[in-house]
């Protein structure tokens, strides 16, 4: 049966949403957000927090938005007085016990508690100082997992997320009443590799990551929409730099590749895009020696020594590389006897259960299927072996490769390993974090990916390094934004046609004929 | 809940022994046939523990876990849901008064003190020093036109005065 | 009968017509009494036939809600494609009612047979009897009957089985008690879906009151129209109601009588009064979750569903609690406050929390540090308590709150003013 539309008004805008839609999500469209706190739209409903109470006609009670169907003809009005008192009164019930935490919690500035009771709260308590709050001590759940019982609203989102989506209830509520709260068992530890989502998904701060406590305050964040190099599966993430420095990785919702989630192998793999201990200006080889110079000069000595060399060469490349790199990288050397290749490092596939297609992936890189359909192959031992006897050999951000070649070296990269003391020319490029790009994930699903924080001294975007190359051997204009790199690779690649950056938007798209292969 | 002033094992001194072995992963092997799922058999399970050990470690729950396909956690929340399953040891005479407002109005709360005073637990929740009693307030027994009503273990007394308070506990060794 | 006094004659004697009985709780017994004849006719019958006559008799819940029977029976799917699940709701836990035990104990014939009846009717091949783990008198008699109806044969391809609770008045909510079967906590769920259309293991199922089967093999040998004419009053009420008297009476017990008998009657002429020089101050009709009535009111109360509204309470689950002038109102409804949050099962804000604070607002009341603002203060609670929720717990909660300052004020504002010497609650 197609998706029959169903009409009806919220708050007086009139909406068209498929049958089945809940009331909550059909707010959405007419620009409502109806508070809530239990409700999440990648777990089950549970209906329990009663926040979200609205009040729609012809019902002798008010309804519950995250549970209710929307109906034709329905009425829904958020903003009646009895929904507000509703709401109002769930608010003062649930901060009766929670402690006035705010200056010392991580969750302040981000906190949907705070957020509600600005908007619909009490502006006094009637509580205290009549009685004492609850209390109970802080609980070390696992390994990144911090429980605060005073804090907990008991939404119950954690339970359901480890029982329904990771399938491994390892998180209870224990006890009853208001002695409640959330429990695990003496033998246990939150350690699932996807564990970290409950922090997230926590609506205050009662679990929090010890990896993020008392780092940064949430105001202090500026966001960037950024894609995980953790692994193939290519989660949309968001990096939150707190003064140019990643300080935390959250997963960004994209319903066709990560959901609401992301594994803690991810969560936690951002202290590197944070080294100091980068290439910083470009260098050349005079006298037998690495000196610093600038960009212009650089480039030419490239441009000259590349220029002579015939022959054979060979590429080895990090599959962490941006297409739009390894793009520019390829066409630098058209016409050349080229081959080119990259290393994966391979671990562990652990599955999100109860998400369809959603692993931490054995190929630890974001970008391998981006390499493949750009020519680049995975039988790295042939390439090292051609490479020994290569003129020329360009080595893209791969630090601890044991690359021997009697050939000119060329290494563009974001830190400097000891062999690339041998190297011609080094060159330093931005990281992930610090340049706009793609990856193309397992799927094929060619992904963007956002600037979150400026490259360090005179480091640039790779594609630009290749392609200003390109631009001074092969002629043809120079490219002047990312996004006009991702057009002229648009152009020349089968896989790619038809994509630009308008079309990838946050959200990404399948790349036309890059089927993951069996 | 309670506090009991009796050392309670630690755990890992010795081998765990299972509950679910012999006759009593019998009677469990019968209750199974009644539900469609492993795990509506989970209350059974618990009563089971608690008549065989007399009260439910968390080693035992993740005994029970693991014959029923459970996580150890999730029968730990079942556990501490329902206010029968002891979590500690007890008296070999465990007790529950109700005082709830039908009881109470009868005079409920003069059974539980003398309770109190005539086995020697003193507090409620508390062991008595001899191990052999625990007395506790409980809600509503369902017995309330029988106030007060007293369940001793598995038996159910009615119309329990504080005077038929020291004949009760004398019957009990 | 008034159990366990002798039957008044102002009672019609019906469900209780065995109690006291020790031969009638065997299998030989009650088939002497001319049990399972019904069952082995309706058995015969198509369910919808059964349904019918049930629907016409006009049979209502008897556990506190009052659902038509045999219209929650034609709920059930009429085309069975699924199996189809039947649970008996013995987890009797509200204050004040002990009427389910007494069926149990003497005639827990009467309940298989009427079980066995209501899972023909409604296709069910299962029924789980959820009996609450303090019962032990009752599971155990009811163990043996089981099993000795069960060896007889009479209940044909239908399965029963005992499924023990283990201490929560909120597994007598249907929803949590099909939960609690499933091995799960014992929360409510919200509805929809509903229990005919996906309940216990999600299957299509009806929960009935111990009371309410009881009835069923009558009301199919005697016929609707027999227990349509055992009413004094409205026809929306039919039948008798076992009716649970407590507190401040001098006899005490269960008394059967038809549907529109006076509360009046019942409380001075079968239980004999309040004890003497008392006088009547108060009385819940229908188990701790209704408004309490003043003695006005109850002595102008009609036992029906429609009557006790008419006097702004409800009949529930017909648990008589009766408070004679030397009760402390303000005490007991602290003490039912502290009822409702030691069995909150934690859900929902409104009920976790407020129970709590409710009980801790009537504490403070009571040890002398009450405030005037204290009794807004509680109505704002309840208001907030009342018809948010997933379950009526929390709204069961505020109802002997509301009518307690509405109809007792003087009580707590003697408290609050400090003309009444404080109770130091433990």
């Amino acid at each position: 049966m197609a998706d029959e539309l169903v009409n009806l008004t919220i708050d007086g805008v009139p909406v068209s949403v498929p049958k089945g839609t809940l009331v909550i999500e059909a707010a959405k469209q007419a620009g409502v957000l109806v508070p809530h706190y239990c409700y999440h739209p990648g777990l089950p409903v549970a209906g329990v927090c009663r926040m979200c109470l609205v009040d729609i006609e012809k019902a002798p009670k008010l309804q519950i938005a995250c549970a209710t169907q929307v109906a034709e003809g329905m009425v829904v009005r958020t903003q009646s007085p009895q929904a507000k008192s509703g709401r109002m009164g769930v608010l003062e019930l649930l901060l009766i016990n929670h402690p006035l935490d705010c200056p010392i919690c991580d969750q302040a500035g981000e906190c949907e508690l705070q957020d509600f009771t600005f908007q619909e709260g009490r502006p006094a308590t009637r509580y205290s100082p009549d009685y004492a709050k609850r209390f109970n001590p802080v609980e070390d759940f696992g390994p990144d997992v911090l429980y605060v019982p005073n804090r907990c609203i008991l939404c119950t989102r954690c339970v359901r997320f480890m029982e329904d989506v990771a399938k491994e209830p390892v998180l209870n509520v224990s006890e009853r009443g208001d002695r409640a709260f959330i429990g695990i068992h003496s033998d246990g530890r939150l350690d699932h590799p996807w564990a970290g989502n409950v922090v997230d998904l926590c609506p205050v701060g009662s679990l929090l990551s010890k990896d993020f406590l008392h780092k940064a305050r949430a105001w202090e964040l500026d966001k960037a929409a950024s894609i995980c190099t953790g692994c193939s599966q290519g989660c949309n993430v968001t990096l939150d730099t707190r003064e140019n420095v990643v300080v935390r990785v959250r997963p960004r919702p994209n319903l066709d590749v990560n959901r609401y989630f992301i594994c803690d192998h991810g969560r936690m793999n951002y202290r590197w895009m944070n080294r100091g201990d980068r290439i910083e200006a470009p260098l050349v080889r005079r006298d037998g020696e690495l000196h610093a110079t600038d960009w212009d000069e650089a480039l030419d000595v490239v441009a000259s020594r590349l220029g002579g060399a015939g022959g054979k060469t060979v590429a080895l490349v990090s599959p962490k590389a941006s297409t739009e790199a390894l793009f520019f990288a390829r066409e630098l050397f058209r016409g050349h006897e080229w081959s080119g290749a990259f290393q994966v490092v391979m671990g562990e596939e652990a599955p999100l259960a109860g998400v369809p297609n959603l692993a931490l992936r054995a190929e630890r890189a974001p970008n391998g299927r981006g390499a493949e359909l750009l020519g680049y192959g995975r039988d790295y031992a042939s390439a090292l072996a051609a490479a020994e006897t290569a003129a020329v050999v360009l080595v893209l951000d791969e630090p601890d490769i044991a690359v021997r070649t009697a050939g000119k070296l060329v290494y563009v990269g974001t830190v400097l390993p000891e062999r690339a003391r041998d190297a011609e020319v080094v060159l330093p490029i931005a990281n992930v974090a610090e340049e706009e790009g793609t990856f193309v994930n397992r799927d094929g699903r060619v992904q963007r990916y956002f600037q979150a924080k400026p490259a360090p001294g005179m480091a640039r975007p790779a594609w630009w390094v290749f392609a200003e190359l390109v631009a001074t051997l092969q002629g043809g204009g120079h490219v002047a934004t990312a996004a006009d790199a991702f057009d002229r690779l648009a152009v020349s690649v089968d896989a790619f046609r038809g994509l630009s950056y308008g079309q990838l938007g946050f959200a990404g798209a399948p790349a036309p004929a890059a089927a993951v292969p069996a | 809940m309670s506090v009991s002033p009796h050392p309670i094992p630690q755990p890992g001194t010795e081998e765990y022994q299972p509950v679910f072995a012999g006759p009593t992963l019998e009677q469990l092997s019968e209750i199974l046939k009644r539900y469609p799922t492993k795990q509506a058999a989970l209350l059974p399970a618990l009563w089971l523990v608690q008549a065989a050990r007399g009260w439910i470690s968390d080693r035992n729950m993740a005994e029970v876990g693991e014959v029923l396909g459970l996580t150890a956690a999730y029968v730990k929340g079942v556990v501490t849901f329902y206010t029968m399953y002891h979590q500690h040891p007890v008296g070999r005479h465990f007790v529950q008064v109700c005082t709830t407002s039908p009881c109470n109005i009868c005079g409920a709360e003069a059974v539980v003190k003398a309770l109190l005073d005539a086995t020697g637990a003193k507090e409620l929740g508390a062991t008595s020093p001899d191990g052999k009693w625990t007395v506790i307030e409980v809600e509503c027994l369902g017995a309330c036109g029988f106030a007060t009503p007293v369940l001793v273990n598995d038996d159910f007394i009615e119309s329990v005065t504080p005077d038929g308070v020291p004949d009760l506990v004398k019957r009990y060794k | 009968m008034g159990y366990p006094h002798k039957p008044h004659p102002k009672e019609t004697v019906v469900l209780s017509k065995h109690f006291g009985e020790a031969d009638a709780r065997t299998y030989k017994g009650w088939v002497k009494r001319g049990g399972y004849e019904m069952l082995a006719q309706a058995l015969t019958l198509e369910p919808a036939r059964v349904i019918d006559v049930v629907k016409e008799s006009g049979l209502r819940g008897r556990g506190g809600a009052g659902f038509p029977t045999g219209l929650k029976w034609s709920f059930m799917p009429k085309e069975k494609k699924k199996p189809h699940y039947l649970c008996v709701n013995a987890d009797e836990s509200e204050p004040g009612t002990f009427k389910d035990r007494e069926i149990m104990r003497w005639t827990p014939h009467a309940l298989l047979e009427g079980a066995a009846i209501a899972a023909h009717a409604i296709q069910a091949e299962v029924a789980y009897i959820y009996i609450r783990g303090e019962f032990t008198e009752p599971w155990a008699v009811m163990e043996k009957a089981l099993a000795e109806a069960t060896a007889a044969g009479v209940f044909g391809a239908i399965k029963l089985y005992l499924h023990r609770g283990a201490g929560a008045y909120i597994c007598g909510e249907e929803t949590a008690l099909m939960n609690s079967i499933e091995g799960k906590r014992g929360n409510p769920r919200i509805k929809p879906p509903f229990p005919a259309a996906a309940g216990v293991f999600g299957m299509p199922t009806t929960i009935n009151n111990v009371e309410t089967l009881a009835a069923v093999p009558l009301i199919l040998k005697k016929g609707a129209a027999w227990y349509k004419g055992l009413s004094l009053s409205s026809p929306k009420s039919t039948g008798t109601k076992l009716f649970s008297v407590c507190g401040h009476v001098q006899k005490p017990g269960n008394y059967e009588v038809t549907m529109g008998f006076p509360l009046k009657d019942l409380l001075f002429d079968l239980c004999g009064g309040v004890p003497p020089g008392r006088t009547l101050k108060a009385c819940i009709p229908g188990g701790s979750s209704v408004p309490i009535l003043n003695r006005e009111e109850t002595e102008g109360c009609l036992l029906d569903y429609e009557g006790v509204v008419e006097k702004g309470s409800m009949l529930g689950s017909g648990g008589v609690i009766v408070f004679d002038d030397s009760t402390d109102m303000v005490y007991q409804i602290m003490r039912l406050a502290r009822f409702y949050a030691h069995e909150s099962c934690a859900q929902c804000t409104q009920c976790r929390e407020g129970t709590a604070w409710t009980t801790k607002i009537l504490e403070r009341i009571l040890s002398g540090q009450g405030k005037t603002a204290d009794l807004d203060l509680l109505l704002d609670l309840a208001d907030n308590m009342t018809g948010k929720t997933i379950c009526v717990l929390s709204d069961s909660c505020a109802a002997p709150v509301v009518s307690g300052i509405k109809k007792f004020k003087q009580e707590f504002e003697d408290y609050i003013a400090g003309r009444r010497k404080p109770v130091m609650v433990a």
